[in-house]
């Protein structure tokens, strides 16, 4: 029988905050991966790799074409290319059913979607954490921002953010190295913008890429595609951050290419044991106990691992009394807002691919007189300007040494600005099992999602407030977009890549999974510390938020585990 | 026969006897410039799997006259007319790629009802009006069929050209790696687009 300490379900973002928090606190780890090992810089293969090297010249590898044949749902985002494809699953060996058309991207190797992700890190603010108990959806979180404050400080130093501070209560400050700069097309924007519309801001992306050398990682020597992975390990991942941390304590084990069947759940204690996983290669089942256990799979492999295990004492899923698991499934909506030229500025340009753009916070529903009374909630905007590179020439006519010569000299400037929406959680947006299994035979999940009428109304905000924005900026020939197609792919739920909510906080152990502390209500040693804890969605990115909570849950774990309670 | 047995270098032979006196003196010094001897040797068993011999020569000819070799090489050189191969081989989906196919064929249609020959045996002057006029019908109010092959073989021409080692690093500039200057004049980078 082989025991550990603590059992890490996932060496994604959060399962690799788990390993490093855990062990640092002398706990023995294990981490099981579903996917296959990926070594830090070894296993980055296409990193710098020039286009030419390519064979298909670095093609994005869109739905329907060659490359893409075992990939037809990752293959719907645009960061889904040849350069990076084998970071991203096959889905045919990891398959779900869309209700609803539902985008679901999963990593499937250690580091899971941490060597991917967008990178972009916004603190919440007590605007999100109140707004359940304010508006009435969802039910109330059991935390507040100054429960979180110190935790996304300790996350901040510990994984690098560059960015600049605002003094905005909505959007707290946090620990920052010194931000990117804009470029001209930009400082344009923000000037008008900010002229315009006082109390609104245009800011540089707060990204977790390092602008100075922190913890022996090195600042970002803007290659551009940092989602190939990163040698020097100036972006946050798993590999470049959290696990060499836990491997230095000398207490960890990774075992990857094993995909959790279910939790062991020991109903005289009321305690889970440890998990059952698949071998993905040899589909041999095995066995590992530990005294406590952390799922930290992603919203949705949480979901589907708590819904499979099932006892005499949880008929409907681990730690389900409340019947909530796999409801309150969000995502943020996005894929919408508007583009335009912008004049002049010929005489500048820049130098270096910087892996980030501009932020404008949200300004809507903030309590003031811009609040709107069709939505709740709001929105930020993500966005950038540049000047148009040598693909232009092929939307406007001509060829020969005339076109060749044209498209020498970099073309006229345009901006753009897409949204990124709260999503209110609603019980009829889930996740449940169904009755086909997978290879390894675990039920495949039946993702039932939509955007309701309040996201919906948003989007029409959304597109018609960064227009007006651009134009006030006096951006020319803007044109608004919105990419949602009803019943269709488009902008549909899962896209965002920030699913999350389907085992969520609550103070009422009859309506939530999770305590204050991310604590299963039920059983005192599971803990679930991925984006399927929160009780509703904000519109600013996720992730440092789920690392904040893990980092948090794990003082707590270690603490309840000394005192005798786990 | 099977295509997967020609080296490139046959397929050089073949393209060569079938065009015999019709190909043009910058198209062949094209053929035999430096930079494509260089292109071609890099893989010695390279040979097109979708493109037969004349249509691989009649994308490298019209892609050449899109991108041509001024003081840099121009598409021929670099082997774009490969890279379409590959796209058309293991990328595009078949009904994509039997419409581009077509719009090929749809070319040599065209300079046979203008010039009663095909592309290849076109004079230079008559390529060029040929492909001169595909391109005001492709960005004016009605594209056709015609249109939308010009556009795609445009597009095709572009990603070729510049994401190759010539057309990214000695046409236009290769973003330098290192530090990130945000606003800049722009004759700092060398009065060049980054590729």
């Amino acid at each position: 029988m082989i025991t550990y300490d603590a059992i890490v379900i996932g060496s994604g973002i959060t399962g690799g905050w788990a390993a490093k928090e855990l062990t640092e606190k002398g706990l023995r780890t294990l981490v099981i991966e579903r996917g296959r090992n990926v070594v830090h810089r070894k296993d980055y293969i296409t990193e710098h790799k020039p286009a030419w090297e390519m064979p298909l010249h670095n093609a994005r590898l869109s739905v329907g074409t060659r490359g893409a044949e075992e990939y037809p749902v990752q293959a719907r985002t645009n960061q889904f290319r040849e350069s990076n494809k084998h970071f991203f699953v096959n889905d045919h060996k990891h398959p779900y059913i869309e209700e609803k058309p539902f985008t679901w991207i999963q990593g499937d190797q250690v580091g899971g979607k941490s060597l991917i992700w967008g990178r972009q890190v916004y603190r919440w603010s007590d605007l999100d954490f109140e707004a359940n108990l304010r508006d009435g959806h969802g039910v109330d979180w059991p935390i507040r921002y100054a429960d979180v404050a110190p935790w996304y400080s300790y996350v901040e130093r510990f994984i690098g953010v560059s960015g600049e501070k605002l003094g905005l209560p909505h959007l707290p400050d946090g620990e920052f190295q010194p931000p990117m700069e804009m470029n001209a097309g930009e400082k344009l924007v923000k000037a008008g913008v900010e002229k315009a519309f006082p109390g609104r801001h245009v800011t540089i992306g707060r990204v977790a890429i390092l602008t100075q050398p922190l913890h022996g990682r090195l600042p970002c020597h803007y290659c551009g595609p940092c989602e190939r992975g990163c040698s020097t390990g100036s972006y946050f991942s798993s590999q470049a951050s959290t696990l060499p941390a836990a491997q230095a304590t000398g207490r960890l084990t990774i075992v990857p290419d094993s995909i959790v069947h279910s939790v062991l759940y020991d109903a005289s204690k009321n305690r889970v044991t440890g998990v059952r996983v698949v071998d993905t290669n040899t589909k041999a089942t095995r066995e590992y106990y530990a005294r406590v256990v952390f799922v930290c799979a992603s919203a949705l492999g949480t979901a589907r691992i708590l819904l499979n295990s099932t006892s005499a004492r949880f008929p409907n899923g681990l730690a389900n009394s409340s019947g909530v698991l796999g409801h309150y499934l969000m995502d943020h909506h996005f894929l919408v807002g508007a583009r335009g030229r912008i004049d002049g500025l010929l005489d500048r340009y820049y130098q270096g691919n910087r892996p980030n753009g501009i932020y404008i916070p949200r300004f809507r529903n903030l309590g003031d007189d811009a609040s709107r009374r069709d939505y709740v909630r709001g929105f930020g905007y993500q966005g950038g300007a540049g000047r148009e590179g040598w693909g232009r020439g092929s939307s406007e006519a001509g060829l020969g040494v005339e076109l060749k010569r044209r498209l020498q000299e970099p073309g006229g400037w345009s901006m753009g600005l897409t949204g990124f929406g709260e999503c209110l959680p609603r019980e009829d947006n889930y996740a449940a099992l169904s009755d086909q299994t997978d290879e390894f035979g675990i039920p495949v999940l039946r993702i039932h999602c939509t955007w309701g009428d309040n996201e919906l109304a948003m989007r029409t905000d959304m597109a018609a407030s960064a227009a007006e924005m651009l134009q006030a900026a006096g951006v020319k020939d803007v044109r608004t977009y919105d990419a949602h197609r009803e019943e269709g792919l488009g902008a549909e739920p899962g896209l965002g890549i920030h699913e999350m909510g389907t085992a969520r906080m609550g103070r009422d152990p009859r309506t939530s999974v999770l305590s204050a502390h991310n604590q299963a209500h039920d059983v005192p040693n599971l803990f679930v510390t991925d984006g399927a804890c929160m009780a509703s969605s904000s519109c600013v990115n996720p992730s440092i938020t789920y690392m904040a909570l893990t980092a948090r849950a794990c003082e707590y774990a270690v603490g309840e585990l000394k005192r005798g309670n786990l | 026969m099977n295509r997967d047995a020609i080296s490139r270098r046959q397929a050089l032979q073949q393209v060569a006897l079938l065009l015999g006196g019709a190909i043009s003196a910058p198209t062949l010094a094209g053929v035999l410039s430096a930079d494509t001897r260089r292109a071609w040797a890099t893989s010695p068993h390279w040979a097109p799997r979708t493109l037969d011999p004349a249509q691989l020569e009649l994308v490298a000819t019209v892609a050449e006259h899109i991108i041509p070799q001024t003081d840099t090489p121009g598409a021929r050189a670099v082997g774009v007319h490969g890279f379409v191969d590959t796209l058309l081989t293991d990328h595009y989906p078949v009904t994509e790629r039997d419409r581009f196919l077509a719009g090929l064929a749809g070319l040599d249609a065209r300079a046979q009802s203008a010039h009663g020959r095909t592309f290849a045996q076109c004079a230079p002057g008559q390529r060029v009006a040929l492909l001169t006029a595909m391109d005001a019908q492709a960005y004016g109010p009605s594209r056709g069929e015609d249109g939308w092959f010009f556009r795609r073989m445009k597009e095709l021409t572009l990603v070729g050209y510049y994401t190759s080692e010539i057309g990214a690093s000695r046409e236009l500039r290769v973003n330098p790696m290192g530090t990130y200057l945000g606003d800049i004049p722009f004759p700092a980078s060398g009065g060049r687009e980054w590729s």
